[in-house]
């Protein structure tokens, strides 16, 4: 132990300025990897009543802690001037279709963004269990309800 | 206990020089992060807000209008308005560029540029903030890693007052011997750079502990600074159940109105910041800076009902808690922005003294270590030569040669 512990010591009074110099390198892969980035594939497209979209997960990791629940990224990129005739709309993991009335109480996996393509923080378990699915349910200005699963 | 002072300046040095590569780069990255606004104004000429004719700034409305007209499919997400000698930048998305920018001059109305993203202001911010570490949602290893620096910075200036006695006579009797040896040009130079930018080391240190700070609650999910609730769903327009259903889709008011409300409602904001609704829910957030230089641009804030008009919330900094307030004083006080054109010259200057003061201060590291690490390697020759009598006709050579190292 103690000479491990010795050998570190000896490791880093050597090379510690060395080490500096390797992290002041990583902002440069840092930025390559930012103008090249790269997505999970897309979910299957889904067509809701007049309505198509394709949801793509943002990362490949689990649900991360916001505002008080775990959630997980996607953007969803809609069909041409789709997006102005959504009133609102969700996108979560639930094992039954969710109840809009009560979603539309609270902003939780609330759809955002604007015509070009919504985003969304949507509500994901920890651990995802046997029955979960990714819904989407949207309502139109027209007081129309759409909903759509994708079995995870 | 008494600490000699040897072993303060061993702490000294311990402060910054295991990390000294790091250290440095921050210093230099924040002090060009500092200029990076007149940078951009001198270097990129689509930058700059021309205006000869002396004409008044155009309201926001009209900036994003003219974005509207120069890329037709542009849904405008939000607008920064920065200092008068520099353009407007109008941030909007299209199906081509998921995140632009328009530079528009305020008094024309004219778009210069239109920046597809990334520019010099953001990648010295980021750079300098968190090295470009990715952000995992709540934190960034960069982040820690720069804001931890003012935990250094504070103890290398603690330290370094210990060492230096009676510090303030540099105030009044500076002294800078130029013809006594690279060693003692470089130790005045460390020490007279580092007295003189005591304020600005406290400074940097404590908004830097602050950030530190910001980052752990930020990591911990802490809710510090004030989020608005989203519109009840009873003021969204209820649907419309027959008819084509673009022609049912109700309209918002128009940007202008949004504008002119809050700045009713709250005279003295200065809009800096304006954000577009994202959902039927959301507001415009008209952000800005107020009749207080230490806040910064998004601590006067009024939020309107896009349906209706009418002022929905406002956050003003004498509203604020402890945290948001240090949260809205840092920014201005660490980039030197409180006073302009003037105090961000200012830090750039103290700026470049600090990343001088690291560099200096490694110099002597190395000219005292390398001068002790031959004086030992000479010592190290002495005694083994004592302890090898056949090697005795040597050690006239090597005693010299240790002389001559150590001069």
């Amino acid at each position: 132990m103690t000479q491990q512990y010795q050998g570190l010591r000896q490791f880093w009074a050597r090379h510690k300025f060395k080490l500096n110099g390797l992290v002041l390198i990583l902002p440069f892969w840092f930025l390559y990897q930012s103008l090249n980035l790269q997505f999970p594939p897309a979910l299957p497209k889904a067509q809701l009543g007049p309505y198509a979209v394709t949801a793509m997960p943002l990362s490949e990791d689990g649900p991360y802690a916001h505002h008080g629940e775990w959630v997980k990224d996607y953007y969803l990129q809609w069909c041409a001037g789709c997006v102005e005739k959504i009133r609102q709309g969700f996108l979560l993991v639930s094992d039954n279709e969710p109840d809009l009335a009560s979603l539309s109480r609270d902003h939780s996996s609330l759809l955002h963004g604007n015509k070009h393509g919504l985003h969304v923080h949507a509500r994901t378990p920890q651990q995802l269990k046997a029955g979960d699915k990714l819904w989407l349910i949207i309502e139109d200005w027209q007081g129309q309800v759409y909903s759509h699963h994708w079995v995870l | 206990m008494k600490i000699s002072q040897k072993l303060w300046f061993q702490l000294h040095g311990w402060c910054s020089l295991p990390v000294w590569l790091i250290f440095t780069a921050v210093c230099l990255t924040g002090t060009i992060a500092v200029l990076s606004h007149e940078l951009t104004w001198l270097f990129n000429e689509n930058a700059r807000a021309l205006n000869p004719q002396n004409l008044p700034a155009k309201p926001v409305a009209e900036l994003v209008a003219a974005v509207q007209q120069a890329e037709p499919t542009a849904a405008v997400t939000s607008v920064m308005v920065l200092e008068p000698y520099l353009v407007t930048a109008v941030l909007f998305t299209t199906e081509t560029m998921p995140a632009a920018i328009a530079y528009v001059n305020p008094y024309t109305g004219v778009v210069q540029e239109i920046n597809p993203g990334i520019n010099f202001i953001t990648f010295m911010r980021s750079l300098h903030g968190w090295l470009l570490f990715p952000w995992q949602h709540s934190y960034s290893v960069g982040y820690y890693l720069v804001s931890a620096m003012s935990l250094l910075m504070l103890g290398a200036l603690i330290t370094g007052l210990i060492i230096y006695k009676r510090f303030w006579q540099s105030f009044t009797a500076p002294k800078l011997r130029l013809h006594q040896g690279k060693k003692t040009v470089l130790a005045d130079l460390h020490r007279l750079a580092g007295v003189w930018s005591l304020w600005f080391l406290l400074l940097m240190s404590l908004t830097g502990l602050w950030y530190l700070v910001q980052a752990v609650l930020w990591h911990n999910e802490v809710e510090f600074s004030y989020e608005v609730a989203p519109l009840s769903s009873l003021y969204v327009p209820a649907p419309v159940a027959d008819g084509d259903a673009l022609q049912k889709v109700p309209a918002m008011i128009p940007l202008a109105q949004a504008v002119a409300s809050a700045q009713q409602f709250l005279p003295e904001l200065k809009p800096a910041f304006v954000a577009m609704p994202e959902h039927p829910r959301d507001y415009y957030r008209i952000s800005g800076y107020g009749d207080s230089i230490w806040f910064d641009q998004y601590s006067y804030n009024v939020w309107i009902n896009p349906w209706t008009g009418e002022v929905a919330d406002t956050r003003v900094p004498a509203q604020m808690g402890a945290l948001e307030t240090l949260m809205s004083v840092a920014d201005p006080l660490h980039y030197g922005t409180i006073g302009g054109l003037w105090t961000k010259a200012i830090w750039f200057v103290f700026g470049l003294l600090v990343s001088g003061m690291a560099i200096t201060g490694f110099m002597i590291w190395g000219s005292r270590t390398i001068r002790g690490a031959a004086g030992r390697e000479a010592r190290e020759r002495v005694e083994t030569a004592m302890t090898a009598p056949q090697q005795i006709p040597t050690l006239s050579r090597t005693t010299d040669s240790s002389a001559g190292a150590s001069q």
